[in-house]
């Protein structure tokens, strides 16, 4: 309340001089009462313009889908059914949650921000809990923010699944990557480093040169020395997602991904090789009441009828 | 909103069995006290199940006599043996018997978890590859014969025929070396074992060895060496 009469003051500061000031908002002049009644009477009464449901749309071209957050498990070989191998990273997707919706009328973007996995009440702060208690949503283990564009936008509670992706598209995976420590500098800059034999003294795997002499008379900025490597976000881009099991929320997609067994990744549709439009299910993909998850067979991409080596001759 | 009910649904059933599966560890009442305090001091999400679970606790309790022959200190780890102990049976859902679909792990670190569905899909798919096509037992020190199929031969399926050296462990991805004497050289090479391109195994003889890696054969039965 104080905040909305601190915003009523400024405005009429604006409008009016400052000797209209000594009269309180109420008792000043009738016709300039109207006005601001008028103007700011959605702001004070604050009702909400905006209704979403999880129905499904049409996906246009400039469309933007959430992502999903999903647990690192490993990485396994599986052969597909020409008999090619493919090295695979198993995605676990464990309880995806619409937590908060951000608009632009309260946050200033559209975006959906999704928890994945349980806490105990016990582990999580009284601001964490209060603003689970809030949204009405159980008590997840992390949570991400995923700007997606209007008509994207899902109610708070909405289950995302593994059947937000489709076999076969591309995604990008980001993620915390593994630390390393405190590497050198052929480790983390991928320095050539110094001769093995043939004299080098004692700078075989040393940075060399720093810079120049008197002028500029100082190492510069960004000068790539040793120091801690790894533990920083990246994204792999276009990973091939190979099968999806909806019965247990796992996701295989082929090559690495980053960080270790046991990590939070953060998976979103590819950005370069954009998939399908019509493929996908938009905004998410919502299952039907009678449909029981567990009775769904795993969905493995489509590879096509030819054979790849009998092309090759 | 039917998704947050039928959530909330779900996750009620998952309190009550996590309640029930953990507190038939526990014959004495105090280690039930710990349980009301517990839940009294925690945030419950579920007002609705805290009554259920502490009608369950009492009823649980007046049915099982009060026999304890542990000490008091045990009581103090309640908390801890809580996690591993309810960890070796599944919490959430009751184990379901069928074998195509797994019971709800839930784990309190990630990476446990993670390690475990790893162990279940890999045995999963080795179970798969084994009831499709009959693979019999291979160690080291078997003549065996192969029919490979080599993808990027034109699919020609080609003879193997050598001794086996070496075999390792792995799951799905378990290979074993093959030493052969081709054209006067030897040549050792490496298959897995449940590659869909092995058409055929066959053992021809079992030679008794006393190591579990023949690698001293490269020096023995080499034809390029000369004495």
């Amino acid at each position: 309340m104080a905040a909305v009469s601190r915003g009523l003051l400024s405005r009429i500061t604006q409008i009016f001089p400052i000797r209209s000031l000594t009269l309180s908002s109420s008792q000043s002049l009738p016709h300039s009462n109207f006005f601001l009644t008028q103007r700011f009477s959605s702001e004070i009464t604050g009702a909400p313009s905006r209704i979403i449901e999880a129905k499904p749309v049409e996906m246009s071209g400039i469309s933007k889908r959430t992502g999903i957050i999903a647990v690192k498990c490993g990485m396994t070989a599986l052969w597909d059914k020409w008999g090619a191998r493919v090295p695979v990273s198993i995605l676990w997707v464990d309880d995806n949650i619409v937590s908060q919706v951000k608009t632009v009328e309260k946050e200033g973007i559209f975006a959906l921000q999704i928890g994945c996995g349980h806490k105990k009440a016990k582990h999580l702060t009284m601001p964490e809990l209060g603003h689970f208690r809030g949204q009405g949503v159980d008590l997840k283990r992390k949570l991400r923010e995923f700007p997606v564009t209007e008509d994207a936008l899902l109610p708070v509670g909405t289950e995302l699944g593994v059947r937000h992706f489709v076999p076969g598209q591309f995604v990008d995976v980001t993620g915390i990557t593994r630390g390393k420590g405190f590497q050198g500098v052929m480790k983390r800059w991928k320095f050539k480093g110094g001769p093995a034999s043939h004299g080098c003294s004692k700078a075989h795997r040393k940075g060399g040169s720093t810079g120049q002499r008197d002028d500029p008379g100082k190492v510069f900025k960004g000068r790539k020395m040793p120091g801690r490597m790894g533990a920083e976000q990246r994204t792999v881009k276009n990973v091939w997602v190979y099968k999806i099991d909806p019965a247990r929320n796992l996701i295989w997609v082929r090559g690495q991904v980053p960080g270790a067994e046991g990590n939070f990744v953060f998976i979103k549709d590819a950005h370069y090789k954009k998939p399908d439009v019509s493929k996908l299910p938009f905004p998410t993909y919502l299952s039907p009441e009678d449909e029981d998850p567990s009775e769904l067979e795993p969905l493995v991409a489509d590879l096509g009828e030819v054979d790849p080596f009998m092309l090759a001759e | 909103m039917q998704s947050i009910r039928s959530s909330s649904t779900r996750l009620l059933q998952r309190n009550r069995f996590s309640i029930s599966n953990t507190l038939l560890r526990f014959t004495s009442s105090s280690s039930s006290e710990n349980e009301l305090r517990k839940l009294g001091g925690g945030y419950d999400p579920f007002p609705s199940t805290r009554a259920f679970d502490s009608y369950l606790i009492s009823s649980l309790t007046k049915a099982v006599p009060f026999s304890s022959p542990l000490p008091k200190q045990s009581f103090m780890y309640s908390s801890r043996y809580f996690s591993t102990v309810g960890d070796s049976v599944p919490r959430g859902f009751p184990v379901v018997s069928a074998p195509d679909v797994s019971p709800r792990i839930k784990f309190k670190r990630l990476d446990k978890t993670a390690k475990h569905i790893m162990q279940i899909v890999d045995k999963e798919a080795v179970e798969e590859v084994r009831t499709r096509r009959e693979i019999p037992e291979i160690r080291p020190g078997y003549i065996v014969q192969l029919k490979v199929e080599v993808p990027e031969n034109k699919r020609r399926v080609s003879i193997v025929k050598g001794i086996v050296i070496a075999r390792r462990n792995a799951g799905l991805n378990s290979t074993f070396r093959i030493r052969r004497l081709v054209a006067g050289v030897g040549v050792e090479s490496m298959f897995p074992l449940y590659s869909p391109n092995l058409r055929e195994i066959k053992v021809l003889d079992k030679k008794r060895v006393r190591r579990a890696k023949l690698y001293y054969l490269r020096d023995k039965m080499n034809a390029l060496k000369k004495h």
